[in-house]
């Protein structure tokens, strides 16, 4: 079991990763602006951070500064969802130095075990149970 | 050395009279010297002669008469002279030796210089005049000689309409008339030079020239010198021509390709937009119908399930057509560049076989491949092979119930050039010929209408082919209604080109 922190401001989509990850077992908290993400973050000191890159207030790219910048946070794994599905644009998420990239649509039947992927085995619900 | 001590008259003679030493450094510079030359009595007057007056080029020349003057006594020559503006003129010199008036003295040289540029020039005038003026008069240009002190010796009638001046009224002026007040400077070193190394060119190629009309008003220009030897001397010759309207033409050109820049800016932003906001809630759908087809609110009926597949199948295909929207737009907008590596055509080919064999086999259909023993390596991109074998076997499944599929993958020459081909051949329902010409037509769907509910984005073969041109191929087809259809893919053999 693991606890997520999402950052989204569509809510049909926060409420979409949010089922997913609940109902494989995780705790997931929401934010749904840049400032408050990263409140929220440093506040709660999530597992992983799953941001959105186009946010209100001050977007994806900013959560990510905001967090690397602080030793307490630093570490923390980020990964970027987003809709922005150009050629360049994964190059960018990666390049700014999120851990992971994935674009929207995503794959409601893979979504959980590649968050997962991200977290020690000890976290890990889904890999565990179909590996049982 | 005091001269007009000497005699008083030096001060009153017309021509310039100037007294150096042997080393040519000047000793006596007279009014008239002053006004021929441009330099006071106090500037010239221990200052070297060949510093003052003497152009780069007639150095030697300035040298070998100082020479001569000295050993022989006496001597008379005609030279070029360059004034303190920079100006050239040419002089008629007679020079001659002043013996010291006491031993310790050295012997100084006397020379009196003579202005006679609008004497030679207008004699060279004539003389140009008689020779070339049918000649210059017949050439579409506007034609300026000069002399190589840079006056003007013929003008032609275009050239006089063209800077706005009386017919023979540039004839013995400056050329430097003929040009605004901040190229002259320019203009001079051009000149000077061009006599060291008198040879063809082009001026105001790349650098932007105005001409200056009589009227003070400056109009863009292009200048072509070419060098002109006569028995009695060297002239300049400059073809000039008004570029007024084609700089107005580039002008517009260049505004016409910002828009065009700034609208293909506003096109990709717009893609890019449009992509991010279609995904955005076509997430939602994917991801909800998702959710509940994994059961994870709760068991489904049937028509729950079978009705939910049908929203994921459609919203699958929505999605389906914004990327291939967006690969069709790339490629347009010339973005697109190929990924070249080594590609192992077979194993993307079996990659692909691997994908599709299942719908082959729901339909019960023969899904035949004939690949060759060896691999097949190529220099190309490949996504863009794959997304293409996929097309077109895909296409054939779908457009085929009964008989078979066959893909084929060989390697040719043709016209000495090795190729690749790919074939995929199908017994299904054929493309009638005069559907076949709009079949890579975006969303261009062949056969009778309503004969076959619409599949796929209708950009498969559309993309497939500008996918094909990209990498340096092409696709072609032969078909008819009925005997099913082949595709082939040719590739060039770029490995083999390396």
């Amino acid at each position: 079991m693991a606890r997520f922190l999402i950052i989204e401001d569509n809510p049909a989509n926060l409420e979409l990763l949010r089922y997913l990850l609940q109902h494989a077992g995780h705790t997931v908290q929401g934010a749904t602006n840049g400032p408050d993400g990263v409140a929220a973050a440093e506040a709660q000191m999530p597992d992983l951070v799953i941001c959105d890159l186009q946010l209100p207030v001050f977007d994806g790219y900013a959560v990510l500064r905001e967090l690397r910048a602080r030793p307490a946070s630093a570490k923390l794994p980020i990964i970027a969802v987003t809709a922005f599905s150009m050629p360049d644009d994964r190059r960018n998420v990666m390049h700014a130095g999120f851990d992971g990239y994935l674009s929207k649509p995503i794959e409601p039947e893979k979504f959980v075990r590649t968050m997962e992927a991200f977290l020690p085995p000890a976290l890990r619900l889904q890999a565990r149970t179909e590996d049982a | 050395m005091d001269l007009d001590a000497v005699t008083p008259l030096a001060k009153e003679f017309p021509d310039a009279i100037v007294v150096l030493t042997p080393a040519g450094r000047v000793v006596h510079w007279s009014p008239a010297a002053q006004a021929a030359f441009g330099y006071s009595t106090d500037e010239a007057v221990g200052q070297t002669f060949d510093d003052l007056v003497v152009p780069g080029d007639r150095t030697a020349e300035q040298r070998k008469m100082l020479a001569d003057t000295l050993s022989g006594g006496l001597l008379a020559y005609e030279s070029v002279r360059r004034r303190k503006d920079g100006s050239l003129l040419y002089v008629d010199v007679t020079s001659k030796v002043l013996e010291a008036r006491n031993g310790d003295e050295a012997p100084h040289i006397l020379s009196a210089e003579k202005d006679v540029t609008q004497i030679k020039v207008l004699r060279d005038a004539k003389l140009m005049d008689a020779r070339f003026r049918d000649l210059l008069e017949s050439t579409p240009d506007g034609i300026v000689m000069a002399n190589p002190t840079g006056h003007i010796v013929i003008a032609n009638t275009q050239a006089e309409r063209l800077f706005g001046y009386e017919p023979g009224e540039l004839r013995g002026r400056s050329v430097d008339l003929l040009l605004p007040e901040r190229f002259r400077h320019a203009h001079m070193g051009h000149r000077s030079n061009y006599f060291l190394q008198p040879r063809k060119r082009a001026m105001g190629s790349g650098l932007d020239l105005a001409g200056l009309r009589k009227d003070g008003t400056e109009f863009p220009v292009e200048i072509s010198l070419s060098p002109l030897r006569t028995e009695e001397s060297e002239f300049v010759m400059s073809a000039i021509r008004d570029i007024s309207e084609r700089k107005r033409f580039e002008h517009a050109l260049r505004e016409k390709n910002v828009e065009l820049a700034n609208a293909n800016q506003a096109k990709d932003r717009f893609l890019a937009g449009m992509s991010h906001e279609l995904r955005t809630p076509l997430n939602a759908i994917i991801g909800f119908t998702g959710t509940m087809l994994m059961k994870l609110p709760g068991p489904l009926t049937a028509d729950q399930d079978k009705q939910l597949r049908i929203v994921q199948t459609n919203a699958r295909h929505l999605l389906a057509l914004i990327n291939d929207l967006l690969d069709v737009a790339k490629i347009e907008s010339g973005k697109a560049e190929p990924n070249l590596e080594p590609v192992d055509c077979r194993a993307v080919i079996e990659d692909v076989v691997a994908t599709l064999r299942q719908q082959a086999e729901a339909k019960r259909l023969p899904l035949h491949l004939e690949l060759p023993a060896h691999s097949v390596v190529l220099q190309t991109d490949r996504r863009a092979l794959s997304q293409i074998v996929l097309n077109l076997l895909g296409n054939a499944i779908k457009f085929t119930d009964t008989g078979h599929v066959r893909l084929s993958l060989s390697q040719t020459a043709r016209d000495g050039v090795r190729q690749t081909r790919i074939d995929v051949q199908d017994t299904g329902i054929g493309i009638p010929l005069q559907d076949q010409t709009r079949l890579f037509g975006a969303f261009s769907r062949v056969g009778a209408p309503g004969a076959r509910a619409p599949e796929g984005t209708g950009l498969g073969l559309h993309l497939s082919q500008k996918l094909a041109v990209l990498l340096g191929g092409e696709i072609s087809l032969v078909s008819g209604d009925g005997v099913g259809s082949t595709f082939t893919l040719t590739l060039p053999d770029t490995e083999s080109n390396r």
